[in-house]
């Protein structure tokens, strides 16, 4: 194309004249670099905006996290650089011998310890892994940032055959957490242990303490997916409510469709 | 960078100072919550730390001559996979967002939090309802100061093709733009 002719094109355009195939004509020549998007008038004030609207302020806690991360990294440079200078061989032979020692070191301890450890040890090993967790969960659930939480969350699917204490914690969440993101989180965890009578009983109570249309819309799901008729009267009330916006109450009204 | 990666991590607080705003911006422009965003921001510092062994410095002269333009290039390439990786692991959180079509006035969201003109809140709301592919490249693009180069290097694309992304997105933000404004 002449250059006459993607100034006549660029004029249509600049217009709003061009038609769809005349843009596709404009795309090919943006893409060749034969046109540079700041001669379209509009889109390039367009985009001039957008870059002047102001970037989001970083918080206190984004710096606290990120130097207290650092100062660990710091730390942990530290450490390895002093813990790997007393290996400093210089020839491969001794670094081989001391591999060596090391795999048949490794092999005898874990025959011997195979040998040693009977049924009822890994069970209560497990056990106790299973409650440390548990502990890690809890405490990880209290923290700040949200993306602890969301762990602390993930790592409830880890425990086997959760506790009381666990799903409580859960249920907490699910109606109180700041962040709606992990309440939706520990709704999904929570629906792993739903063929638990208390579970679905708290569930069904937790409807009614929800706020945020996410997380409505995500309850009124699952309780059609598992079949909840008890519901029906926590989604109906959510309904009544003015602040529900209209796609939500679509949501939960196929929803109810389901169960009824 | 390269000192960092070469075992000064005290560094990596200088390059963190200079992008922690372009790199919340870009967060809190994908996923609409600054909690989340600096959570994010944070897990960024955290792979940069942890695959620092990767980052080459720029080996020919053209490059050389980028100078951290670079480092920037790979952070973002580093901070669209943490982006995913959430959005993979939230996927059903992330498709209710968008399919929820939320009220436009919303009090709570950080985006329209900055005090700017009607002109300028209108434009924040058009880019919100963008969708996520357009509206990454736009903020790429803002964030990157229009080097479609190295956002091509970020989206595996070549320079061309960001180009038409661009006006694609810009095209699509127009109309939106449009629409918002009748209803404001």
């Amino acid at each position: 194309m002449n250059k006459s002719k993607i100034e006549e094109l660029i004029a249509k355009y600049n217009e709003g004249l061009a038609d769809p195939s005349e843009i596709l004509e404009l795309e090919l020549l943006i893409e060749s670099g034969e046109v540079e998007l700041t001669r379209l008038q509009e889109l390039a004030k367009l985009d001039e905006s957008i870059d002047k609207i102001s970037t989001v302020v970083p918080s206190k806690t984004l710096d606290r996290n990120f130097y207290s991360m650092l100062t660990k990294e710091k730390e942990k440079s530290k450490r390895s650089n002093f813990s790997l200078s007393w290996i400093s061989f210089d020839s491969w032979v001794p670094k081989l011998s001391v591999a060596a020692v090391l795999v048949v070191l490794g092999f005898i301890g874990g025959s011997v310890l195979q040998k040693n450890s009977g049924g009822g040890e890994v069970k209560e090993l497990a056990k106790e892994v299973s409650g440390l967790k548990e502990m890690i969960m809890i405490s990880m659930l209290e923290k700040e940032s949200a993306t602890d939480r969301l762990k602390a969350v993930s790592l409830s699917e880890e425990i086997q055959g959760p506790s009381k204490k666990v799903t409580e914690a859960l249920f907490k969440t699910l109606n109180s957490d700041p962040s709606v993101n992990v309440r939706l989180a520990a709704l999904d965890a929570l629906q792993n242990y739903a063929k638990s009578p208390t579970v679905r009983e708290g569930l069904v109570r937790a409807i009614a303490q929800q706020d945020s249309p996410l997380v409505q819309v995500a309850m009124a799901e699952l309780m059609a997916a598992l079949q909840e008729k008890s519901s029906v009267k926590a989604l109906k009330e959510i309904l009544k409510q003015k602040s529900t916006p209209k796609e939500v109450k679509q949501r939960i009204e196929e929803s109810i469709k389901v169960l009824i | 960078m390269a000192k960092v990666r070469d075992g000064d991590p005290e560094k990596l607080g200088l390059l963190y100072e200079r992008y922690k705003r372009p790199l919340l911006g870009f967060f809190v422009g994908m996923v609409r919550d600054k909690e989340l965003g600096e959570d994010l921001v944070q897990n960024t510092f955290m792979r940069i730390l942890k695959y620092k062994h990767l980052f080459r410095s720029p080996q020919d002269v053209e490059a050389a001559t980028r100078g951290e333009g670079d480092f920037r290039t790979w952070m973002f390439h580093i901070a669209r996979n943490v982006k995913n990786d959430h959005f993979r692991k939230n996927k059903v959180i992330h498709e209710k967002v968008e399919k929820w079509e939320g009220k436009i006035k919303d009090e709570g969201n950080p985006l329209l939090e900055w005090e700017g003109e009607d002109e300028q809140r209108m434009l924040a709301i058009a880019l919100e309802k963008l969708p996520e592919d357009k509206r990454e490249v736009l903020l790429l693009s803002k964030y990157q100061e229009k080097k479609y180069k190295e956002i091509g290097e970020i989206l595996g694309c070549t320079e061309g093709t960001v180009k038409v992304k661009v006006f694609r997105a810009l095209q699509d933000l127009k109309v939106i733009y449009q629409q918002v404004e009748k209803m404001m």
